[in-house]
């Protein structure tokens, strides 16, 4: 499909980024130069894959989110999207490194491991559909995002301990500071997925249809990321542990949802 | 018309002398004004610091100005005996170097410090206040400041840490979003835990607690630093409250031990704990950084990671030479363009008037 370019498009400016600003990181050449040329790349790749969607969408006439390829590129649009708007408004350096090479990896698993099969616009349209389906997205991303935040807390976390700090230490940001946007993300993720979850339940008892393994993995994903929600507030979940945990879980997540869908049409037919 | 440049540093001269030239500040411009007349110096400029005294210069005659300059060295300071040995001469290119390799802290007894850039900007200031700089030294200085910045960002000349005081300062930073709002607990006063107190509270740690076997010590560092006393054995119970405790007791076991701190941390419900321990024999037990959310560096940590830094800012010297030698061409192109309107441009008489010797 010709629409696929331009995620390659996307796809080639999110290695640009990641390259370049790796390696200054290793010549530990920090500047606003750095972080501005980061950016810069990254709001490049963000067009194109942006064009990618809105192609797609004039395909499938509808949210581009009818199969897993589509809903995995999307989820990767998102945590772009919330790098582009929170990278600036934290001053958190080099986050812009490290997403540009997590969405590159995924959005290859992507591109080459995915089936691309788009369907059809489906004849029982409600917005309800596209709104809880583009709000677990949007959660997704933040999920994502969150993801980039704790590999470099856990990155951060490790020099510290061992007490061997390259001089790209002094560039990345302290762990506290990532820990806190980490735990936000994970907190939006986590709302905006609940939302999504009641867009869910509205939109079955309009549209009717529903499967199984779907439903069990958005109720076993919301329970996981409650779990760390009140871990957090009311049990002094901390640190590494939780960083790693939620690390784990949207791994888990993502492949999950990859097997979902596999087991079907992830709304049991053409939704 | 020449550059020349008359002084000592740290390695020529030692203190002993070095203190005997040093400049008083306010005298800084009037000596400077003095210079100038001195056998044909059109322009003059006095860099005094703790570590150098240097005189650079712009004149017609550098083969009668440099001993007089040395004379005027000998004058103005009253001295008996006599510094030459310890004196060094530089002219153009030379001179040009020298400014920049020490703007850029490059002949630094700490490679790469940048309070002496601060220094050299001052005493340029100084010295255009006086009226004594003109075209030639003005654009040396303002270009060696231009460049000086660029070289410090484009080499690692000036990064990273090379005090102990400072490397912990520069951890507390990877470990806390802001220094504000940190507790820091002093255990035991000594030289460096006061110098990494000093460190964290220069740079915004919040509230300050002392405690020592010696009041009045404690007691002369909170208030210097605006924190407060609390009793030696209470140490334990402000453990909650505290994020960052420097340790240096004269305990001969450790007073923080893996036993003690687990349920401490409990109390503190696992906010980051920074652990410095600068006391030998040891005070926090080597297992405490173990815990998850406790960060311990003791006295050979830190010093690695200074001397770290130094043998780093010892890798980036021939960078910084490099750039160095890159920018002080385009001065010298320009002084050899101008030379015969420098020379043409003879000084007015100083403001600050009578030179201080005859020649």
């Amino acid at each position: 499909m010709n629409d696929r370019w331009f995620l390659w498009l996307a796809v080639v400016s999110y290695a640009v980024s990641g390259v370049l600003t790796l390696y200054r990181l290793r010549r530990s050449q920090a500047s606003s130069a750095t972080n501005s040329l980061n950016y810069a790349t990254m709001l490049a790749g963000f067009a194109a894959h942006t064009a990618f969607l809105y192609a797609r969408g004039q395909i499938v006439q509808r949210c581009p989110l009818t199969n897993a390829f589509e809903t995995t590129i999307f989820i990767m649009w998102a945590a772009v999207l919330f790098y582009l708007l929170i990278g600036p408004a934290y001053r958190v350096s080099f986050l812009g490194a490290f997403t540009a090479p997590v969405v590159l990896v995924i959005a290859l698993i992507a591109l080459l491991g995915l089936d691309d099969t788009p369907h059809g616009a489906s004849a029982n349209r409600s917005p309800w559909v596209d709104f809880h389906a583009a709000i677990a997205i949007l959660a997704c991303g933040a999920f994502a995002l969150a993801f980039v935040t704790g590999l470099m807390y856990l990155i951060q976390e490790r020099q510290l301990k061992s007490r061997k700090l390259t001089s790209s230490f002094l560039l990345l940001p302290s762990i506290e500071q990532l820990e806190v946007i980490n735990f936000r993300l994970i907190l939006l993720g986590f709302m905006m997925l609940t939302a999504g979850m009641v867009g869910g339940v509205v939109s079955y008892k309009i549209v009717g249809h529903w499967t199984v393994p779907k439903i069990t993995w958005a109720v076993g994903a919301w329970l996981a990321y409650a779990t760390i929600v009140t871990g957090r507030w009311w049990q002094d979940w901390r640190g590494k542990r939780l960083v790693q945990f939620s690390m784990v879980l949207f791994v888990l997540v993502l492949v999950t949802y990859w097997v979902v869908s596999r087991l079907g049409s992830f709304h049991g037919g053409p939704p | 018309v020449n550059l020349l440049l008359v002084g000592l540093n740290h390695r020529t001269a030692p203190v002993a002398v070095r203190e005997r030239l040093a400049f008083a500040p306010a005298k800084l411009g009037e000596a400077t004004c003095n210079l100038l007349g001195v056998a044909q110096v059109q322009e003059a400029a006095i860099l005094s610091t703790c570590n150098r005294v240097e005189i650079y210069s712009l004149t017609a005659q550098p083969d009668e100005a440099a001993p007089a300059i040395r004379q005027f060295l000998h004058h103005h300071h009253r001295l008996t005996e006599s510094v030459d040995a310890h004196l060094y001469e530089l002219r153009d290119a030379d001179c040009v170097r020298h400014l920049w390799e020490v703007v850029c802290g490059l002949d630094s007894m700490v490679l790469g410090e940048t309070e002496i850039f601060g220094q050299v900007k001052n005493a340029y200031a100084a010295a255009q206040l006086a009226g004594a700089t003109g075209m030639a030294l003005n654009r040396l200085f303002q270009k060696a400041f231009a460049g000086a910045k660029q070289i410090r960002t484009q080499t690692g000349i000036a990064r990273g840490s090379t005090s102990v005081g400072n490397v912990a300062v520069d951890l507390a930073e990877k470990i806390f979003r802001e220094l504000k709002p940190c507790t820091v607990m002093v255990v035991g006063t000594g030289e460096i835990s006061e110098a990494t107190a000093k460190a964290l509270s220069s740079r915004g740690a919040g509230t300050l607690l002392v405690c020592s076997r010696t009041q009045e010590r404690a007691e002369a560092l909170a208030g210097q630093l605006g924190g407060r006393t609390i009793s030696y054995d209470d140490w334990p119970a402000n453990f909650p409250i505290v994020d960052i405790v420097i340790s240096a007791t004269a305990a001969p076991h450790p007073i923080i031990t893996r036993e003690k701190l687990l349920p401490l941390m409990k109390l503190r419900r696992q906010r980051p704990l920074f652990l410095i321990d600068l006391a030998v024999p040891r005070d926090v037990e080597r297992a405490c950084g173990e815990l998850e959310n406790v960060y311990l560096y003791d006295m050979d940590d830190l010093q690695t990671i200074a001397q770290e830094n130094r043998a780093a800012r010892e890798r980036e010297l021939a960078a910084a030479h490099r750039l160095i030698a890159q920018h002080m061409a385009h001065y010298l192109q320009w002084f050899a363009a101008n030379r015969a309107a420098l020379a043409a441009r003879r000084r007015l008489a100083p403001t600050l008037q009578t030179p201080a010797i005859a020649t």
